[in-house]
C-alpha cells in the first residue's frame, strides 16, 4: 500500500537482526557471535578485550562494507578469506586484510607533514582500528584540536596544555587560598615577625571586604557557596559514570585519578560557561573522549590527556550545546526541533514505519530519541561499539549533527520488523533498551540513508 | 578549608530578644561546618536555631542556661587543631588571661574558646591562643552595659587559621581578621 515509499533494498532480509537468513551465512553467524561477547568484554578495561569485540564485529561486517569500500577488488577477495577465519571464533584470527589496510592507510596519512583532512575523514569514517593510539590522534585532528600541519603540533599542544593549567589554577582554588594569594600580592609576606610569643593578637583589616559570610555578588566566598551545588552535582555524576568499567569506577587509585580528572574538566567547563554550566549527561559525553586520550600508548600524550580532553570536549559539545539548554527546548535550535528533524528523516525514508510509530502506536519520539541525541548514543551501545560509532560521527564531512540523525534513523529502520509487530509498550521497551546489533551494519545503513534522494 | 563559628552569651530571652538582624542575615545554613558555643543561650529555641545553621554543634554550659546537661568543658579536633570550649564563669578571676592559660594547659588544646566577659578578645601565650567571641546579641554583662554584639568565624586551613571577627559597631557590621599559624612542633 504505502510500500512504494519503502525502497526495495530495505525489504531485503539483510536488515533483520533476529531472523538469520540463509543467503548470507557470515552475517547470521556474526549476529549470534556478537550477542555473547558484547556482554563479556565490557567490565574489563584494558584495550585488549575491546579489540576482541571490535574485530569480530569488523570481520563480519566486511561482507556488508564491500560496496562502500573503495577497494572493491580487495573486498571481494576478503569475503572469501574472512569466512573461514570467522569460523575460528574471530579472536584468534589476526586483523583482517581490510583492517590492516585501513591501519596502514591511516598511519601513512598521519605520518605526512601536512595531513590531508578530507582523506583522513574518508578513511576514518570506515572505522578506526584500536591499536597504536591511532584513534586518539585521529579524534584530536577531527575535532580540530591538532592542526593538520604536523610540525606545529608540539607548540600547539604546549600552548593548550598550559592554558588549561591556568584555568585550573584560577578556577579550582577554594576561597581560603584565593585570599591568601590576594594578601601576598597586597602585603609583603611578613608571617615571621607576627609570631609574638605572648600578647594580644593584632587585628588587621580584611582585604577587599572579603569574609566568608559575605553576601556580596562579587564576593569570592559567596560565589564559592553558590557554585558548591553544581560541584556536588558534578561529583555525584562523575562517581556514577560507567560503574562497570575499572577505568572509571572502583577504589583503585587509577579510577580515583580518572574521576578527579573528569571532575576537574567539568568544573572548569561549568565555571567558564556560565550560560550553560553543568547539565547531567555531560559526563557521559566526556567519558569516551577521556578514555581514548588517556589510553594513548604515547607517554607524553597521556600526561596531557586531561587538558586535551577538555578542549576536545568543548569542541564536541559546541555543536550540541543547545540541546542542553532548557530555555531553548522549544526553539529552532533546541532538542525538540532536532527530534522533529529525526522524525522527518524517518518519514522520508520509511513512511510505513514512521506512520506506525507516530500515528498508530503514538510513540512520541521524545521517549526514546531524547537520550539517543543528547548523549550521542553513548548509552545505547556498549563502550567499544560507541567508540566505533563516534569514529563515524566525528569523521563524517556532513558534521556530527546530521550524521547522528542518520544513525538514529538507521537504528529504527534496522529493527523495523519488531517495531511494526509491536504495540506502544513493547516498542518503547525495545527502543529504550536497544538490542545489540552489528555496528558496521548499522553505520552502513546510516550511510545509505545519505545517498537517498530527499523527497 | 573548614569554617567554624564561635558564638555565645546570647542571653535570649532574658537580656536580649534576638540576634541583631544584620547578623541573622549573614548566618545562613550550608556555609559553616562546625559551631562552637560558649554557653548562656539560654533557651532551647536558640539551641534549635543554631542546630539549623549547622548540624555539628558543640556547646558548654553557661551559668544561666536552662538546659542543665551541657558539659562544663569540651574538647574537639578540627583538622590539625585541637579546640577547647568552656564558658568561663568557672575560671576566676573572670577573664584573667593567666587563669585561662592555666585552663588551656589543663585541657591541652591549641585554641581555647571561652566567653562570659561579653568582650571580644584574642590572646596568644606560650600554651596557645585564647579567643573570646564576645556576646552575639550585645547583652549586658556583670561588668558593663556597653557591649558591642560580636562573634567569630574561624577558617581552619591546614596549619593556618584565619579568624574573622564580626562586630556590630554603631549599626554597621565591621569585619576584621587575625592570622595565625600553628608551629609544626606538636606538644
Amino acid at each position: 500500500m504505502v510500500k512504494k515509499k519503502v525502497p526495495d533494498w530495505l525489504n531485503s532480509s539483510l536488515w533483520s537482526t533476529t531472523a538469520p537468513s540463509a543467503n548470507d551465512p557470515p552475517l547470521s553467524r556474526s549476529s549470534e557471535d556478537l550477542s555473547t561477547p558484547t556482554a563479556a568484554p565490557v567490565p574489563v578495561t584494558p584495550p585488549k578485550p575491546q579489540v576482541k569485540d571490535h574485530k569480530e564485529s569488523r570481520t563480519s561486517g566486511i561482507s556488508n562494507t564491500v560496496n562502500r569500500s573503495n577497494n572493491n577488488n580487495n573486498g571481494n577477495n576478503c569475503n572469501s578469506n574472512v569466512a573461514p577465519t570467522d569460523d575460528n571464533g574471530g579472536s584468534s584470527a589476526g586483523p583482517s586484510p581490510e583492517d590492516i589496510s585501513r591501519q596502514a592507510q591511516l598511519l601513512t596519512e598521519l605520518s605526512r607533514k601536512v595531513i590531508n583532512m578530507r582523506e583522513l575523514r574518508r578513511i576514518a569514517s570506515q572505522g578506526i582500528p584500536d591499536g597504536a593510539g591511532i584513534r586518539s590522534t585521529v579524534w584530536k585532528l577531527l575535532l580540530g584540536y591538532l592542526p593538520p600541519d604536523r610540525s606545529i603540533w608540539s607548540t600547539e599542544l604546549a600552548k593548550k596544555r598550559s592554558q588549561y593549567k591556568n584555568f585550573k589554577d584560577e578556577l579550582l582554588m577554594n576561597p581560603s587560598e584565593i585570599t591568601r594569594r590576594l594578601e601576598k600580592s597586597t602585603v609583603c609576606d611578613n608571617d615571621e615577625p607576627k609570631s609574638e610569643s605572648v600578647g594580644m593578637l593584632s587585628r588587621s583589616e580584611i582585604t577587599h571586604g572579603e569574609h566568608p559570610l559575605s553576601l556580596g555578588k562579587t564576593s569570592i566566598w559567596n560565589q564559592f557557596f553558590q557554585d558548591s551545588e553544581i560541584i556536588e552535582q558534578i561529583d555525584r555524576d562523575v562517581k556514577r559514570t560507567h560503574p562497570d568499567m575499572h577505568f572509571f569506577s572502583g577504589d583503585s587509585p587509577l579510577a580515583k585519578s580518572n574521576q578527579d580528572a573528569l571532575r576537574n574538566i567539568l568544573i572548569v567547563f561549568a565555571k567558564l560557561n556560565q550560560g550553560i554550566r553543568y547539565v547531567q549527561g555531560m559526563n557521559e559525553i566526556l567519558a569516551p573522549l577521556f578514555y581514548v586520550f588517556k589510553n594513548d600508548p604515547d607517554e607524553e600524550m597521556t600526561a596531557g590527556a586531561e587538558a586535551d580532553t577538555f578542549f576536545c570536549f568543548v569542541e564536541l559539545l559546541s555543536g550540541f550545546r543547545d540541546h542542553f539548554c532548557q530555555q531553548l527546548d522549544n526553539s529552532v535550535v533546541g532538542i525538540r526541533s532536532t527530534i522533529t528533524k529525526l522524525s522527518l528523516l524517518l518519514k522520508q525514508n520509511d513512511e510505513e514505519l514512521w506512520r506506525h510509530l507516530e500515528i498508530t502506536t503514538k510513540v512520541n519520539p521524545q521517549f526514546y530519541a531524547f537520550r539517543w541525541i543528547t548523549l550521542l548514543l553513548t548509552q545505547e551501545f556498549n563502550f567499544a561499539d560507541s567508540l566505533h560509532i563516534w569514529d563515524t560521527l566525528l569523521s563524517d564531512p556532513e558534521g556530527p549533527q546530521e550524521t547522528l540523525l542518520r544513525i538514529c534513523c538507521a537504528m529504527l529502520i534496522l529493527i523495523r520488523r519488531r517495531i511494526l509487530a509491536g504495540d506502544f509498550t513493547s516498542i518503547l521497551k525495545l527502543l529504550q533498551n536497544y538490542p545489540p546489533t552489528n555496528i558496521s551494519h548499522l553505520l552502513y545503513v546510516a550511510n545509505k540513508l545519505r545517498s537517498q534522494p530527499s523527497d | 578549608m573548614v569554617l567554624v563559628l564561635a558564638i555565645g552569651d546570647l542571653h535570649i530571652p532574658h537580656r536580649a530578644a534576638d540576634l541583631p538582624p544584620k547578623f541573622k542575615s549573614m548566618l545562613v545554613p550550608g556555609k559553616i561546618q562546625h559551631i562552637i558555643c560558649t554557653g548562656n543561650l539560654c533557651i532551647k529555641e536558640v539551641h534549635d536555631y543554631l542546630k539549623s545553621l549547622c548540624p555539628d554543634l558543640h556547646i558548654t554550659r553557661g551559668e544561666f542556661d536552662e538546659e542543665s546537661h551541657y558539659p562544663e568543658t569540651k574538647t574537639l579536633t578540627i583538622g590539625q587543631f585541637k579546640l577547647g570550649i568552656c564558658h568561663g564563669h568557672q575560671v576566676i578571676p573572670w577573664g584573667d588571661l593567666d587563669s585561662l592559660a592555666m585552663l588551656q594547659r589543663q585541657l591541652d588544646v591549641d585554641i581555647l574558646v571561652t566567653g562570659h566577659t561579653h568582650q571580644f578578645k584574642a590572646y596568644k601565650h606560650e600554651g596557645g591562643v585564647v579567643i573570646n567571641p564576645g556576646s552575639a546579641t550585645g547583652a549586658y554583662s556583670s561588668f558593663t552595659y556597653d557591649v558591642n554584639p560580636s562573634f567569630v568565624l574561624m577558617d581552619i586551613d591546614g596549619l593556618r587559621v584565619v579568624v574573622y571577627v564580626y562586630e556590630l559597631i554603631d549599626g554597621e557590621v565591621k569585619v576584621d581578621k587575625i592570622d595565625f599559624k600553628k608551629t609544626a612542633t606538636t606538644r
